[in-house]
């Protein structure tokens, strides 16, 4: 063989090989193209599935706060009619008692605390006191009432705890 | 996925109140703690018992356990203090790394997978040291930190402030105990701190403070208790004059009402008190007016004139306040940024730094286009039903199916429309075809899927195929949704201005086409179950189907709609029966009942309850009259 047909063939093979990579690059190409559109459209779904769940949540909200407010406003007309009646006292028990059955319904209960030993979990201490005759740390005084909702805190009981110098310095000691 | 995108959260670490924020899907999300609340307290403490709490639950024994409890870390970091808790002694780092494991746990807890990597912020004046003892903090709590960057250049960055080019920014933080004022220069994304000042003993709850005992004062003076001295009085105090604070930010007055306050002399006694925010401006004026002098000391230090201030970003829940807004506008002399929570935007510029960092951020793909107009098709009576809403996010493709509205119908004719209005008339046509050779088949039974598709560009590709054969039309609309915004305004505008009279224009549609199913529907099934019913039932029924029909063929919309009622009323009264003789019957003859047969099937679907069975199945549409039944049920939504 001559070194011209060396070339030539060599030439050949080559072109053939730079006509499959041009190939290549175009499936590549394609490939990158359809892979992007389906990026910016999987990015743009989320988005709108982000804008979908915002606008039910703001529905959602509203349903709660309208089914409230028709609560409170019941409560309300209840409690102007004991206003207005000259003996309401009795009136006033029946509202309290469907207050409290609104609160049963929702699983909301009172949190015990007084007497009890401060936990930090359902108790928020707002000042101590010194007290010899309590146990320290005992809960001497309620400031304002706490709740739980079902087994969760939805306000913590604020209180007064007890610091029992005689104990504090046995414990110093 | 192999090498999946890792989350990166941004982490305010404060001296009170941490957030912390994360970026989902190209937006950031305020994280809440695991007892629910969008910030963690930054309180530290060990029981007795040794037990370690952290946030709420040691806020909440704090008085308890002073000894044992370690409040506002962040002044002590950098220091070589030490901190004793029940004999053991502990570095400010070890302190603030408990929080951080704190919002740690909670954030994974949150976000349903693992975090190891942050962004967290410190005050613009924290030198090297307290910069190097935050960043061991993290590292201790088990985070590699990525960066840590200065509270106001993410409180700059939550408004977006990298992207405008070369200005000069002040960031007035105002919080609740602690006031700062940071002047900034921004240029190609890099933010230069010219100068910082303030006053660490300056902010909100200095504020509540005198408007407590504004109150007390004015109770004792009425009725010589001071409401101070009793901490249950106090509390509610305390509680009241916050909201009162909070409400006169957004109203001119409020009313402070708390009965049975105290008792005096075996009397019961209520509060009552009204404020103006023109009252409360005038109380907490000389604590806003304590802000003045840090903020020319820090303009006079950077050797800056308020008119060389190019935006305002205010931090801190007492900038809510109008009296605080006014002040720092008159100040620098100009409007300050509005949109973001001041609350949260330290730990939102935080997850945006944090978010630039992992490649959530990527502006080009943040940046999708919006349709600015809702896109829909003409149906039955000349509604438009909608594909794509307003405000949908591109590229993006939704498909719904139709079908014909008379029988044989051979072509139907898509007509493409943009607007806000509910009937087609009122909207733009982008454009229309048709769609031909149909197989001949009874109303409403072919299945004619229309598809709208939006490319990145805004290019609305329109395709209708006819599921049974297969065959299918489509067109190309482009510059859809480069309307002017003139015109978007307008016609958004037109909607609103029009909304009533639309509504009952397409109600009365609606009716009609109720009627004409209704109609069309008993003609159609009316032979098949002639031998099942009674002659005086079919009578009734024909007797009713005529008065329809008659109604149909005036204008009378209120005719149409009690013709329709009473014909379903009739309707609904002899299929109960049908379907207890069918019962009868097939409990007698077992399974040789008739199962199946076209009787049943034709009423099953029909309105046997109410008219709205009758659409919520198909749509039709009609190549002449544009007719079409429509899902009534998402319309009324």
């Amino acid at each position: 063989m001559t070194t011209k047909k060396i070339t030539e063939k060599k030439k050949e093979s080559l072109e053939k090989k730079l006509d499959s990579l041009k190939e290549e690059i175009e499936k590549l190409k394609k490939e990158l193209n359809e892979k992007n559109d389906k990026l910016l459209r999987s990015y743009a779904d989320l988005q709108n599935y982000q804008k979908r769940i915002e606008k039910e949540i703001t529905c959602k909200e509203e349903e709660i706060r309208k089914k409230y407010l028709l609560e409170i406003i019941d409560l309300y007309e209840l409690l102007q009619k004991a206003y207005e009646n000259s003996n309401p006292k009795d009136g006033i028990q029946a509202i309290l008692q469907n207050i409290q059955h609104l609160l049963e319904l929702e699983q909301i209960t009172e949190i015990d605390c007084l007497d009890k030993p401060f936990d930090h979990y359902c108790h928020y201490a707002i000042s101590t006191i010194e007290k010899n005759d309590c146990k320290d740390g005992q809960i001497v005084d309620e400031i304002k009432k706490g709740y739980k909702i079902s087994d969760k805190i939805l306000r913590p009981s604020q209180v007064v705890v007890a610091k029992n110098k005689n104990v504090i310095k046995k414990d110093g000691e | 996925m192999v090498n999946k995108m890792k989350k990166i959260i941004g982490i305010d670490l404060g001296t009170t109140n941490s957030e912390v924020a994360v970026i989902e899907a190209g937006k950031p999300v305020v994280i809440k703690s695991s007892e629910g609340n969008p910030y963690f307290p930054s309180v530290v403490a060990f029981t007795k018992d040794g037990e370690k709490l952290v946030g709420d639950s040691a806020k909440r024994q704090a008085v308890v356990n002073p000894e044992g409890t370690v409040m506002r870390i962040k002044r002590k970091m950098g220091t070589k203090d030490k901190i004793k808790l029940h004999g053991k002694t502990y570095t400010p780092e070890q302190i603030s790394a408990f929080i951080l494991q704190k919002i740690k746990t909670d954030a994974e807890e949150y976000l349903g997978e693992k975090i190891d990597e942050a962004v967290v912020t410190v005050p613009a004046y924290f030198d090297d040291d307290q910069r190097q003892a935050t960043k061991t903090a993290g590292e201790i709590a088990g985070f590699k930190v990525r960066r840590i960057i200065n509270e106001p250049t993410a409180a700059a960055l939550a408004y977006g402030l990298d992207k405008k080019g070369e200005h000069k920014i002040a960031v007035f933080d105002l919080g609740g105990g602690t006031f700062d004022i940071t002047l900034m220069e921004v240029g190609d994304g890099v933010f230069e701190v010219l100068s910082t000042n303030g006053d660490t003993h300056l902010g909100g709850s200095d504020m509540d403070q005198i408007l407590v005992d504004y109150i007390a004062d004015d109770f004792k003076k009425k009725h010589g208790v001071d409401l101070r001295k009793d901490l249950k009085t106090l509390q509610r105090l305390i509680e009241a004059a916050e909201n009162a604070k909070i409400e006169l930010s957004s109203t001119l007055k409020t009313t402070i009402n708390l009965p049975y306050i105290t008792v005096i002399e075996n009397e019961p006694k209520h509060l009552e008190i009204e404020l103006t925010r023109a009252l409360l401006e005038r109380l907490v004026g000389p604590i806003v007016e304590k802000t003045v002098k840090p903020c020319q000391q820090a303009l006079k230090d950077a050797k800056l004139r308020p008119e060389n201030i190019d935006h305002i970003v205010l931090v801190g829940g007492p900038t809510r306040m109008q009296i605080v807004q006014k002040k720092v506008e008159e100040i620098f002399n100009k409007k300050a940024e509005r949109g973001v929570d001041p609350m949260e935007c330290v730990a939102v510029g935080a997850a945006i730094q944090a978010g630039i960092l992992s490649g959530e951020v990527e502006k080009d793909i943040v940046l999708l286009d919006v349709t600015p107009l809702t896109l829909s098709v003409e149906t039955l009576g000349g509604v438009s039903t909608e594909l794509i809403p307003r405000n949908t996010t591109i590229p993006t493709k939704k498909s719904k199916i139709f079908s014909t509205a008379a029988d044989n119908q051979p072509s139907v004719e898509i007509n493409v429309l943009q607007g806000e209005r509910p009937m087609a008339a009122d909207n733009k046509s982008l454009g229309r075809f048709h769609l031909d050779g149909i197989l001949p088949a009874l109303r409403g039974v072919p299945q004619i899927e229309v598809t709208f598709d939006i490319d990145v560009n805004g290019i609305i590709n329109v395709s209708a195929k006819d599921l049974g054969t297969g065959k299918e039309q489509s067109i190309n609309i482009t510059g859809s949704t480069k309307l002017s915004d003139d015109e978007i305004t307008r016609m958004k505008k037109e909607a609103e201005v029009h909304a009533e009279e639309d509504r009952k224009r397409k109600e009365n549609v609606e009716i009609r086409n109720n009627g004409d199913t209704l109609a069309h529907t008993v003609e159609k099934t009316l032979g098949e179950i002639k031998d099942k019913i009674s002659e005086d039932e079919r009578q009734n029924i024909e007797n009713g189907l005529k008065e329809l029909r008659k109604a149909l063929s005036g204008d009378d919309v209120d005719d149409i709609k009690k013709k329709t009622d009473e014909l379903s009323e009739i309707l609904q009264k002899i299929s109960t029966n049908l379907y207890q003789k069918a019962a009868q019957k097939a409990s007698s003859q077992q399974s040789t009942g008739p199962r199946g047969e076209p009787a049943d099937e034709s009423w099953s679907g029909h309105p046997s309850d109410n008219d709205k069975t009758i659409d919520a199945d198909y749509k039709v549409k009609d190549k002449d009259k544009n007719k079409t039944d429509d899902k009534k049920k998402q319309d009324k939504k």
